[in-house]
């Protein structure tokens, strides 16, 4: 209990507090703008944290990040670009509800949800750290395997088109994965020659080309939408609590599917978002309104993409294990001021371990009013006439790409993958089903060869270990759910029409 | 750009085969029996199935009927009449112009550039696009340059800041 | 508001630098004028990128200009080192080498080699240790040594990090002094060493050769143990690890390290300049401060010494990689 008070005066500190609002602010700008990641606000930060005392430089990664990653979901909302891979499951869902009129709504959801989120993973994070992490560190290579599997079934759900050419663009993101040399066995492959294509294609020059550069191409040869009613820009909050009651046990299991997934390094919070808006759609009762701007993958995937934000700190906080950027660069800060990650950081440091707790928990209520702000602001956007708004798009593509690497070859291929993502999107292909195989392409690779060469090309320990078992079961469920549909509609074709 | 699924079906079971073929032609890693070729492959395979599947029209009966867009009226599009589709394509090439012309143009004048060319080709007034074109670029790079310290090229005009 | 009023300061000092880009810098009195760009070939968040970040913050005190840290990420390091090199050599742009530099040449990635550039400081440098888990047999490097030699080849995995990595070879080097094939012990490629410490956690692994300060929070943790290192003397913050030499009496040692460096050709007086500011960076409480936090080798070279550093590892590790089948041409 006294140290417990101890954390509350450790919080307490102006500094702390200061620190807090500072980053909140920088991270909420940061992550709002288009191609910057929450990765580069928090990295921005470290040559900052030399200068602060211990809990106020954790607590500037923390409430940094936090508030990035909720952010990135606003500009996707309002303008179709994804901020963060995690919030490209969801970003043409939110879009939609704008353009229907629901910007607010959609909005609000994201930030509800994502504060919600981050409680909920916070206290499994005080309650079940040590259980979390003997999960996590339980997971070899064929339980990744299996669990990226799935999670590339996730394509069939989230798109509103033909299973099999969800597939095919999910295929199509994982051969882009190939490119590179971060393979097993670090040769290059597929680069043409170009050095530049040696590191592979990152995540977030395809993103935003998929969806925003595309979102442009679009704009050039269709006329301007009937503009939306000019009505004042509803409340925020309002409908929420109507939204936690309707969908009150989607949104519990957002939370707990993000807590599980948060925790395994690697899979993170990108993962966490897809596997519940495909989830939400799948248990849905009115799955058929998914994609058309309906609130209920919204929920869902916002409150798993903040719980695992928080739950991915436990193997950081642990083992010094990273389970994405961020934390391995909040690892870097606990070095750096003496709060060694390790079981005793738990038990002799228990105090600044509260405190970080208790910092979470704040980051995430400051989030609500501060985003709110941000939402206003932001919201101005939808205001202006579109000749106005696109250029400017186009113009934060490039520096954003840019910005990701400050390689120039990242505006080329955003533009490159403009082309590919308007092809796609006028054929039918979905193309946030390839960006999830961009995503996940490097894992399922890694694990599915490392695993081969750990059992020496036999496939028979991919299914002998209890979790993988378990895990490969569902995943061949989810690929031949989408067969079985088509065999049955063939049967009964007095169904086929929804 | 809307293709028959006989194209595009057609189209990935040929990304699919060469692949495949690509992915076999790897190098063998010495000391491993699987190693990078093993991926592509099996990824190209199923492309190929793919793009035969949907080339032969299984599952199509799932999508939703398809909304041929409205052509635009506005700007470039309105200019090309009935090779409108080309205008789609502006935005990509103004994304390879940056990447060419920035190094040596600087940031300020090819955001400039950049910006008109996009207003215009939508169908933006001139007093609009110029206004645009004056007033986003130094905005932006006081965010990116100042803020979050990218690195933009200063080029023949550098900012005052 | 800390970060803010830092900001500004570096604004101001930005504000003052940028007008005479354009100009070039000789003869513009003393050094440096404007603020100089460090670039990193490796993405935020690393050990490099952090190395680099408080590297720069300390010159930046020492030299009263900004040094803006400039993460160039892509290719596996070629395109940030390659930048590098092709940087104006007037002193405004320098960069962080580090060990790939005496690799990726031989892997025929780039025809970029250690000649491209003006050294100034070799910073740090990590030797490689060999971890096994906590439940492993093996109490010390003795038993898992004569444990390896007398298994069947491809029988141990190892692991951390990718095929062909710095981690790899110091494994295939040490194999290779063992008088064994550098195949011996079947690597297991790994995205980086923190997923390899935890796959030896989950039982997947027998062995990982990554540096002890990247397996410190497994091994705090009890969940996996240090054998030896292979460096020619224990590292004071590590000092119950044993190196190879003591034990097995084997005097194999390598390392990744980090360098500062110029483009070719930098003018000698700015180059020294440099190097003389890195070395009192170096000795500075607040650089020995950070790296014993993160428990990263402090080894110190000026330019002749990164010189001689970068001929010798770049030897070792060519001879390295043949051995192993991982050189091409």
């Amino acid at each position: 209990m006294t140290e417990m008070l101890e954390a509350f005066r450790l919080v307490a500190a102006p500094d702390v507090l200061i620190a807090i609002m500072a980053s909140a602010v920088y991270g909420l700008v940061v992550g709002s703008l288009p191609g910057l990641s929450a990765t580069m606000a928090t990295a921005l930060l470290v040559p900052v944290t030399f200068y602060l005392s211990p809990i106020a430089a954790v607590a500037t990664i923390i409430t940094a990040s936090a508030m990035a990653i909720f952010s990135g979901d606003i500009p996707g909302a309002l303008m179709r670009i994804p901020g963060t891979p995690a919030s490209a499951a969801y970003t043409d869902e939110s879009y939609a509800m704008t353009r229907k009129g629901q910007a607010e709504l959609a909005l609000g959801a994201g930030l509800w949800f994502s504060a919600i989120g981050g409680i909920v993973g916070t206290l499994s994070l005080v309650l079940m750290a040590p259980l979390l992490a003997e999960m996590a560190l339980s997971f070899s290579t064929f339980e990744y395997f299996w669990l990226a599997f799935l999670g590339l079934m996730c394509a069939t759900l989230v798109a509103r088109s033909s299973p099999i050419k969800a597939i095919a663009s999910m295929l199509l993101g994982l051969l882009f994965a190939c490119v590179g040399m971060e393979n097993p066995g670090g040769v290059p492959r597929f680069t043409f020659g170009i050095a530049d294509l040696l590191g592979g294609i990152e995540v977030i020059p395809a993103l935003v080309g998929v969806f925003a550069v595309s979102e442009v191409m679009r704009a050039m040869t269709t006329p301007e939408p009937p503009p939306l009613p000019r009505r004042r820009f509803g409340s925020i909050l309002a409908g929420q609590w109507g939204l936690t009651k309707k969908y009150q046990w989607p949104m519990w299991r957002g939370n707990i599917i993000g807590i599980i997934i948060g925790v395994l390094p690697g899979a993170g919070a990108d993962m966490a978002a897809w596997v519940s808006y495909a989830m939400s759609k799948r248990f849905s009762k009115e799955p058929e309104k998914f994609g058309t701007g309906h609130p209920e993958g919204l929920v869902e995937a916002g409150a798993s993409n903040n719980a695992s934000l928080a739950s991915g700190w436990v193997p950081a906080l642990l083992f010094g294990i990273p389970g994405d950027t961020i934390t391995a660069i909040a690892i870097g800060v606990l070095y750096m001021k003496g709060l060694n990650p390790g079981p005793t950081l738990f038990t002799e440091r228990a105090s600044s371990m509260y405190a970080l707790y208790i910092i979470f928990v704040l980051a995430n209520i400051i989030m609500i009013p501060l985003g709110i702000i941000m939402i206003r602001v932001a919201s101005l956007v939808l205001r202006a006439p579109r000749a106005a708004v696109m250029p400017v798009i186009v113009l934060l593509c490039a520096v954003g790409a840019f910005a990701t690497g400050n390689n120039l070859f990242s505006v080329l291929l955003v533009g490159m993958f403009g082309i590919v993502g308007f092809v796609m999107e006028r054929n039918g292909y979905p193309v946030a089903a390839m960006v999830l195989g961009i995503v996940m392409g490097t894992m399922v690779e890694q694990s599915f060869v490392t695993s081969l060469i750990k059992s020496d090309g036999d496939v028979l320990p991919f299914f002998e270990r209890p979790v993988s078992s378990v895990l490969a079961a569902m995943a061949i469920a989810a690929l031949l759910w989408p067969a079985g549909v088509w065999v049955a509609r063939r049967l009964r074709p007095a169904e086929a029409a929804r | 750009m809307h293709l028959s699924d006989r194209v595009t079906g057609g189209f990935l079971v040929l990304l699919g085969v060469l692949a495949f073929w690509g992915g076999s032609r790897l190098p063998a890693v010495p000391g491993q029996d699987v190693g990078p070729a093993v991926f592509p492959m099996v990824v190209g395979a199923g492309l190929a199935l793919c793009g035969a599947l949907i080339a032969f029209g299984v599952g199509h009966s799932f999508e939703d009927e398809e909304v041929e867009p409205i052509e635009a009226h506005a700007g470039l599009a309105r200019w090309l009449g009935d090779r409108r589709i080309l205008a789609a394509f502006v935005p990509p090439a103004l994304l390879l112009f940056y990447m060419l012309v920035s190094e040596t143009l600087g940031f300020l004048p090819t955001a400039f550039v950049l910006v008109l060319v996009a207003a215009l080709a939508l169908g933006a007034s001139l007093r609009l696009s110029v206004g645009m074109a004056v007033c986003a670029p130094p905005f932006v790079h006081l965010v990116f340059y100042k803020l979050l310290r990218v690195p933009l090229p200063a080029g023949i005009l550098p900012a005052p800041w | 508001m800390n970060q803010f009023t830092r900001r500004g300061a570096l604004a101001a000092g930005a504000l003052a630098g940028i007008a005479p880009l354009a100009r070039p810098a000789l003869g513009q009195g003393r050094y440096p004028a404007r603020p100089v760009q460090v670039i990193v070939p490796w993405g935020a968040g690393g050990g490099t990128d952090a190395t680099a970040r408080i590297v720069a913050a300390l010159l930046e005190k020492e030299m009263g200009q900004p040094f803006n840290v400039v993460n160039r990420t892509g290719g596996s390091g070629v395109v940030g080192h390659a930048a590098i090199a092709q940087a104006a050599p007037d002193g405004y742009t320098i960069g962080m080498l580090t060990v790939e530099i005496c690799m990726m040449h031989w892997q025929g990635l780039t025809e970029l080699k250690r000649t491209a550039y003006t050294p100034l400081a070799l910073m740090n440098e990590d030797p490689p240790g060999v971890q096994v888990n906590a439940s492993s047999p093996h109490r010390d490097i003795k038993s898992l040594a004569d444990a390896i030699k007398a298994s069947r080849p491809g029988q141990f995995k190892a692991s951390g990090t990718g095929q062909g990595g710095i981690w790899h070879l110091a494994l295939a080097g040490w194999l290779g002094a063992m008088g064994l094939r550098a195949d011996h012990v079947r690597w297991v490629p790994s995205n980086g060493a923190a997923p390899a410490m935890q796959d030896l956690a989950a039982g997947g692994l027998d062995i990982v050769t990554c540096s002890v300060p990247e397996a410190r929070a497994i091994i705090e943790a009890g969940r996996a143990r240090s054998l030896a290192i292979m460096a020619p003397q224990r590292n004071p913050q590590f000092a119950s690890v044993p190196t190879l030499n003591e034990t097995l009496g084997i005097s194999y040692s390598t390392g990744a390290w980090r360098g500062m460096a110029g483009p070719l050709n930098m003018p000698r007086e700015i180059a020294q300049a440099l190097t003389a500011a890195m070395q009192k960076v170096w000795n500075s409480q607040e650089f020995k401060d950070f790296m014993n936090a993160r428990g990263f080798g402090m080894v110190w070279g000026d330019a002749a010494g990164l010189s001689a550093h970068m001929e010798r590892t770049d030897a070792t590790l060519g001879a390295a990689m043949r051995e192993a089948g991982l050189a091409r041409g």
